[in-house]
């Protein structure tokens, strides 16, 4: 039996639109989800924001309700099971907040310990593991107030795994890191499945979810758009080419000629400081690169390169099916 | 130019938000309207069971001092985001009459600040059985309008202090607990020892609130000219030193760069 | 049975040092009644009743601590929400209601730098001296007050739940338990509708146990009560949570974020 089983999971928010009257609004966050997590796993939700990971983690984790649908982690229902699920689970989330600024680590590590029910000797031999494993050890005294983001990110994975859960949710856990940082803590989420634990990650860091995920679910308006090991969504774009383009200033008028260019099965652009760079791409082996130059003629054009396809290209293939 | 339409434009958003900036209604009711009313309540019935003055005299003294939270608060709230739409540096420097300008921004408190003292003073008075005629409310108008004009100028002091503390909630309530004691709401000058009653008479409010109490007994505006000219002066006062400690402040933070408040 | 109080006490401990180190919830919560007791003793000094100034910095004293709990407690989750923590605590595998608890009577925990204050201030600017002549129901009076008042902010805390704006109710109930608890007004005075109030107002009860305890009279009957409407508030306040935690899961309105 798989450790995480989604089916078919919904849920829907009632909210208001307009300012002086207001008109009832129903947001479908999450449309239809399922998908499932083995044993030992790391599993990728990955997908751009606004697509439903956070909507969706907050249902695995019981802190919200589906609208419907199910799902069941370690074998118990989110719903009906929550109580007993919450002891087994593990919770962290990105960014500078959750934590209590004026305290020290310590003192925040105590005081989940003892939300989560972990007892007075286990209490101080855990504090002391968790703080060895995130690499905190020696700073433990100092308030929080005072940690850098990638510290408090750490704290952060600390405080989860203090009760020793079967699985950790971690819901962008590099988002606003240093480089140097944000490989610190992928080594440690690493260091998790190597203890056996099971973790679900999101992220909207193409590289990261290649570089740590065993198997990614692309997730997009809703919707799971593409499941895979990495290799095996790479391979989806694989028969094929990639084209990066320096532009100077294209618009949506010329980006629609260049799509229906034929074998040009995406395009996309990255704004970069003074110039554009297109990556387009194309099936089969043909020769793209022409007929594309010609619909750019009159732009001035820089570089050109052609390279072999990534998760990027494959996350922006599914993604841009989607919209 | 560009400057001076959007110190127009945005001045007037802001000074809409002074006015209705406790838009919400979960704050504004209990904030403004049941909160004055509750403290008249209470010192009224501290004045019953000590044996003090009749409960007219804690009525009007009441209503006036709680005149100076919208005072004070809401013109810092005003400083506070002028700073944040940096129109506060152009509005110090701008060539056209800095005055109406500024008065510009003070008169949305200072209607607030009426207001406040108005309806407390109605309302409360109204649930102990105080009622005034209609002339002692004609004649009460002017001498709530000059010491919410006054109060206002310390609102400015407070704003420009708030420019520089970081913890400007606490500065204010100091402030309102400070007039709560000092400005003869509750407890009349000549109860007071000398020196607090000195320090009464350079506040805001205490003339005020002298000058209310002989008009809401039936005496006349010529009586209280007095009062209310001192009243009035002391407004005045407070308004210019608060208007050149903003600049102080503002032009300190430029120089130190310190601009970022959290 | 264990893990409850240690939690509870951890919890206490962790809430009181933070709110020991804030401006606002701290300092101002100390200093805010002492403006209002300055007010009565000059009052009640000139009144004509004549009335010892004793009782009155007792009352003056406790009201600071309903002063550091009413805005206090009321927007505890205010504050959790605002740090981030809202989020993992509803996610903790403990109710809800364990965690509250602690909180609201950490702030009602700071009322008593507040009593404190007040005596000394009492003592040194006025020159009120204030006897105990029964030690121990004083003593209990303190605690029970401390314990009532800060139950009855987390029956706040809870009945705010959904509320962004729960300070400013919070705030507004102020003035009103000053004078119907009977702080500085004798109950006596009030006019009859309100005295069923305060009868159900814990503090009430704590201060005339402390009144007690201080210038003698029995004390033991309001110090039962005092604890009894305490556990009352608990007790409901935790019903009431349950079932709005329940509905908020549902509906997504807890606003975690």
């Amino acid at each position: 039996m798989a450790v995480i089983e989604v089916s078919d999971l919904r849920r829907t928010y009632k909210t208001t639109t307009g300012i002086i009257r207001r008109r009832p609004l129903e947001v479908e966050a999450v449309r239809g989800v399922t998908f499932a997590v083995e044993q030992g796993e790391l599993f990728g939700l990955l997908g751009p924001n606004g697509a439903g990971k956070t909507t969706t983690i907050k249902m695995l984790i019981t802190l919200l309700l589906p609208t419907s649908g199910t799902a069941h982690v370690l074998g118990l229902d989110v719903v009906a099971q929550a109580r007993d699920l919450r002891k087994r689970i593990g919770y962290v989330f990105g960014g500078d907040r959750g934590l209590y600024e004026r305290l020290s680590a310590l003192d925040n590590l105590r005081y989940f310990a003892e939300l989560y029910g972990v007892s007075g000797k286990e209490q101080r031999r855990r504090i002391d593991q968790v703080l060895e494993l995130v690499g905190l050890k020696g700073r433990e005294r100092e308030r929080v107030e005072g940690y850098s983001r990638g510290m408090r990110q750490r704290l952060h994975i600390a405080r989860g795994i203090l009760h020793d859960p079967e699985v950790v949710f971690l819901d962008e856990p590099t988002i606003g890191v240093d480089p140097v940082g944000a490989r610190e803590l992928r080594q440690t989420i690493g260091d998790l499945i190597a203890a056996g634990k099971t973790v679900l990650l999101t992220t909207h860091y193409m590289f990261e979810a290649d570089a740590l995920c065993n198997r990614i679910a692309v997730i997009a308006k809703g919707q799971i758009v593409g499941e895979g090991t990495p290799t095996e969504l790479k391979a989806g774009v694989a028969e094929g080419q990639v084209l990066e383009i320096e532009v100077f200033g294209v618009d949506e008028s010329i980006l629609g000629r260049l799509r229906d260019v034929p074998t040009v099965t995406a395009v996309s652009v990255e704004e970069l400081d003074q110039k554009q760079l297109l990556v387009v791409q194309a099936t089969g082996e043909r020769e793209v690169a022409a007929p594309l130059l010609a619909q750019l003629d009159g732009i001035e054009v820089g570089r050109v390169s052609s390279r072999e396809p990534t998760l990027e290209d494959a996350y922006v293939a599914l993604v841009g099916d989607a919209s | 130019m560009r400057n001076a339409l959007r110190i127009f434009f945005v001045g007037g958003y802001i000074s809409y938000r002074a006015l209705f900036g406790f838009l919400s209604l979960w704050i504004f009711i209990p904030t403004l309207v049941l909160t004055p009313i509750f403290q008249i309540l209470l010192f009224a019935y501290i004045g019953r069971a000590a044996g003090g003055h009749s409960d007219q005299f804690y009525v009007v003294g009441n209503a006036i001092q709680y005149s100076s939270v919208p005072c004070l608060f809401a013109m810092t709230q005003t400083i506070a985001e002028e700073r944040f739409w940096q129109t506060l540096g152009p509005l110090l420097i701008s060539p056209a009459g800095r005055l109406p300008l500024f008065l510009g921004r003070a008169l949305p408190v200072i209607a607030n600040g009426l207001v406040v003292a108005a309806f407390s003073l109605f309302a409360g008075g109204l649930i102990l059985g105080v009622t005034l005629a209609g002339a002692d409310w004609a004649r009460l108008a002017p001498v709530l309008l000059v010491a919410a004009f006054s109060c206002t100028g310390l609102g400015l002091v407070n704003a420009a202090i708030g420019l520089r503390v970081r913890e400007t909630a606490v500065l204010s309530n100091v402030f309102v607990g400070i007039l709560l004691i000092f400005s003869g709401a509750n407890v009349p000058l000549s109860e007071l020892p000398g020196w607090m009653a000195d320090i009464g008479r350079a506040l805001p409010l205490t003339h005020g609130i002298e000058a209310a109490r002989a008009v809401a007994s039936g005496h006349s505006l010529a009586s209280v000219r007095g009062l209310l000219g001192r009243e009035a002066l002391i407004g005045v006062a407070y308004s210019v030193g608060g208007f050149f400690l903003i600049r102080f402040f503002e032009v300190q933070s430029r120089r130190h760069a310190s601009l970022e408040r959290v | 049975m264990i893990r409850t109080a240690r939690l509870l006490a951890f919890g206490w401990v962790l809430h009181f040092k933070m709110l020991s180190q804030s401006a606002f919830d701290g300092f101002l919560a100390i200093l805010w009644p002492l403006f209002f007791a300055t007010v009565a003793f000059f009052m009640f000094r000139h009144g004509s009743r004549n009335a010892a100034l004793g009782p009155i910095a007792l009352g003056a004293a406790v009201m600071g601590v309903w002063t550091a709990t009413s805005v206090s407690a009321s927007s505890a989750l205010q504050r959790e929400r605002r740090l981030g923590t809202l989020e993992l605590l509803v996610a903790a595998p403990t109710n809800l209601a364990l965690i509250l608890l602690p909180v609201a009577l950490a702030t009602s925990t700071i009322g008593l730098y507040c009593i404190v204050a007040t005596l000394l201030w009492a003592r040194i600017l006025f020159g009120i001296h204030v006897p105990v002549a029964h030690p121990l129901p004083f003593g209990l009076g303190i605690l029970g007050i401390v314990f009532t008042i800060g139950s009855l902010g987390f029956l706040m805390a809870v009945a705010f739940v959904r509320s962004r704006r729960a300070w400013a109710i919070g705030a507004v109930s102020e003035y009103p338990v000053w004078l119907i608890c009977g702080f500085l007004v004798p109950i006596s005075l009030l006019p009859h509708w309100v005295k069923p109030i305060s009868w159900v107002l814990g503090p009430t009860w704590g201060m005339r146990a402390i009144h007690a305890g201080a210038f003698g009279g029995s004390a033991w009957g309001d110090v039962a009560l005092c604890f009894a409407l305490g556990l009352a508030y608990i007790a409901f306040g935790n019903l009431l949570l349950g079932r709005m935690i329940d509905a908020a899961r549902r509906r997504a309105t807890l606003s975690l974020t």
